[in-house]
């Protein structure tokens, strides 16, 4: 199963819910393979299973059956607390409403995912505002995210996205609640981190726009997968 | 794992934006909690305010009183006082006796300038200053050379009633009892009521013992003190004294006191007391604790949305069951500190008014930090597991 090549390697994967009786197929048999350093979209209707696809990968749930190997780790039986190392360690989320925590000031959300890393506190504020100065909100450290605008609230949670110097960068619709012009600010931003610092990311959207940028884009329809 | 210092900042950080709800929650305990400590510190202070007179006094003093019959009612035929001779004649036969001062009291009305006084007479003898270790302010003491001389030495309370009918120099003073006048011929310090003392001191007129029998009928003593020599075994000392009375009056009860022995009472006494408002003061605490448990049930639903992200990002369940149990111990140490102060400044009102001495043990502080932290603890854990259990994508999900 070994491939230094591959970053993500799904094969088979399917996820069953099961409300009272009745089972719900979601993901029927999904297969995807993500190299390092590529920028994937996965586009598709809603309801079609793209956030539990997404979920899976980013390690927020576990697949019903079918293999998940991440760099070159069986990921597909994991216990919760396993599930939370990878997650600090390993994917760094971007959302579509942002998901900055309102009471926390935009360092100390950068700041959040080294906290859970047991970074000590002068270290982890030294990298948060080195990203927040590279993803241009070096001025608005002292912020609340209340008081940014969409595009600025979205810069610093890429900014906390990128602090715990991820191997893939997850971004589920990351410009959905952006206008256009400021949804381009955001797209190029990921696409510069993509090929300057080659950090692996995989986009979710319905945005046919968004989907054009990426290198690559895979379509998920009705709880499968295909090459577009 | 979340370090320390990070968790109790964000404990209360979150809780400065909640202030409302977590001022309401906090009453019962800061209540609880001040009651808690009030009444702890106030029972610690009465008890070592009253070991100190008796200290004052020393430990080694007796009092000994004719004993109540238990077949109630029924009087024998025998005398069942103790006399003033009973008293010299004991000193005798019981060497262990130190120093004894048997006394009588008097009520009547003591007249002065032609008005009624409220003063009962203490009749006594000179070592009764020596036992109860009285000081004057004016003039002298009763006097084994006194007799039956018609004079009297007045308490500080007493001496206070004649102020105030305009009296400033009570010294030369007569007052009238049964149409004999009794000159002042001195003033007593005011003495700490409680202990052993006979609390007619400080309102009374305090005459020559045997100047009290001309206003009775009979040579009987309501009490006899007694300072025991040093090293005197107590038990033997007591079998003693019931053994002489025995001999004078076959089947005479009487009843010895010690400071000892009021001491142990007293102790006692005063652990019920803290225990009963101590329960009264766990009530409050009960309720503030649910009202806690209230708070933190509605922080971790308002919350959903903030451990779905922080799960996210890597916080594993014990994280985010940590987070709460934090939030609700701080919640709870904040209304502890403050009941805490708020029962540190009724106990010090309190011993203010009372006189007592003020102090605030360890035990009472470590008490009240104590059980605030166990109660945000055991009120905190239900809704930190709840908070800890949520499924992380409903929780992200969450608006």
């Amino acid at each position: 199963m070994k491939n230094a090549m591959v970053m993500i390697q799904m094969k088979g994967i399917t996820k069953t819910y099961h409300i009272g009786d009745m089972a719900v197929a979601v993901l029927k048999g999904v297969d995807l393979e993500v190299a390092p350093g590529e920028m994937v979209a996965i586009i598709g209707e809603s309801g079609g299973g793209k956030s539990t696809l997404m979920n899976i990968i980013g390690f927020l749930d576990t697949p019903s059956s079918g293999s998940y190997w991440f760099e070159d780790q069986d990921a597909s039986h994991l216990t919760d607390n396993q599930l939370a190392v990878i997650r600090n360690q390993k994917i760094g989320f971007v959302f579509q409403q942002f998901n900055l925590l309102p009471r926390l000031t935009a360092l100390d959300n950068v700041c959040l995912p080294l906290v859970y890393r047991g970074v000590p506190h002068p270290q982890r504020r030294e990298i948060a505002k080195q990203l927040l100065e590279q993803v241009g909100m070096g001025q608005r450290m002292t912020h609340h995210p209340p008081e940014l605008s969409g595009g600025q609230q979205q810069r610093v949670a890429i900014a906390r996205a990128l602090a715990g110097k991820p191997a893939l960068i997850l971004a589920d619709e990351p410009t959905g609640a952006l206008d256009s012009q400021v949804s381009q600010e955001i797209m190029d931003l990921f696409k510069g981190l993509n090929s300057e610092q080659k950090i692996t990311t995989i986009l979710v959207t319905h945005d046919p726009n968004v989907g054009r940028q990426c290198q690559r884009t895979v379509r998920m329809a009705d709880g499968r997968l295909s090459e577009v | 794992m979340m370090p320390f210092a990070e968790l109790v900042r964000e404990a209360l950080r979150s809780q400065a934006t909640a202030k409302q709800r977590t001022i309401l929650a906090l009453i019962g305990i800061v209540i609880g909690i001040g009651s808690v400590i009030a009444l702890v510190t106030v029972g610690q202070m009465v008890q070592l305010t009253s070991l100190q007179q008796f200290e004052q006094m020393g430990t080694n003093i007796i009092t000994i009183q004719k004993g109540w019959s238990d077949k109630g009612g029924q009087k024998s035929q025998a005398r069942q006082n103790i006399t003033y001779g009973d008293a010299l004649d004991l000193a005798h036969q019981v060497p262990e006796l130190q120093l004894i001062a048997p006394y009588t009291t008097t009520w009547g009305q003591p007249i002065f300038h032609e008005e009624p006084l409220d003063m009962p007479l203490l009749g006594v003898s000179p070592a009764f200053a020596d036992i109860n270790k009285l000081e004057l302010t004016r003039g002298r003491f009763i006097s084994a050379l006194d007799g039956y001389s018609f004079l009297g030495v007045l308490g500080a309370g007493a001496a206070d009633q004649l102020a105030k009918k305009g009296v400033n120099d009570p010294m030369g003073q007569t007052i009238f009892f049964k149409k004999q006048g009794i000159k002042i011929i001195g003033v007593l310090k005011r003495v700490e009521d409680g202990g052993m003392r006979p609390y007619e001191i400080n309102p009374g007129i305090i005459i020559p013992i045997h100047t009290s029998f001309l206003f009775g009928t009979q040579r009987n003593v309501n009490e006899i003190m007694a300072r025991l020599a040093p090293g005197a075994k107590r038990p033997q000392v007591f079998a003693a004294i019931q053994r002489f009375f025995n001999q004078r009056q076959p089947g005479m009860l009487i009843q010895i006191r010690s400071a000892e022995q009021l001491i142990a009472e007293m102790a006692k006494q005063s652990r019920l007391f803290t225990l009963l408002l101590g329960a009264i003061g766990s009530i409050s605490l009960l309720v503030g604790g649910i009202g806690v448990m209230n708070v933190m049930l509605v922080a971790v639903t308002e919350r959903r949305k903030e451990i779905g992200i922080r799960r996210a990002l890597g916080a594993q369940k014990m994280d985010i069951e940590v987070q709460f149990l934090v939030e609700s111990v701080t919640l709870c140490l904040v209304g502890g500190l403050i009941g805490m102060s708020l029962g540190v400044g009724t106990a010090y009102v309190l011993a203010q008014m009372n006189q007592w001495v003020f102090f605030v043990s360890g035990v009472a502080l470590a008490l009240g930090i104590g059980v605030s932290s166990a109660i945000g603890v055991f009120f905190g854990y239900f809704p930190a597991r709840q908070a800890a259990r949520l499924n992380p994508i409903l929780a992200l999900r969450d608006e």
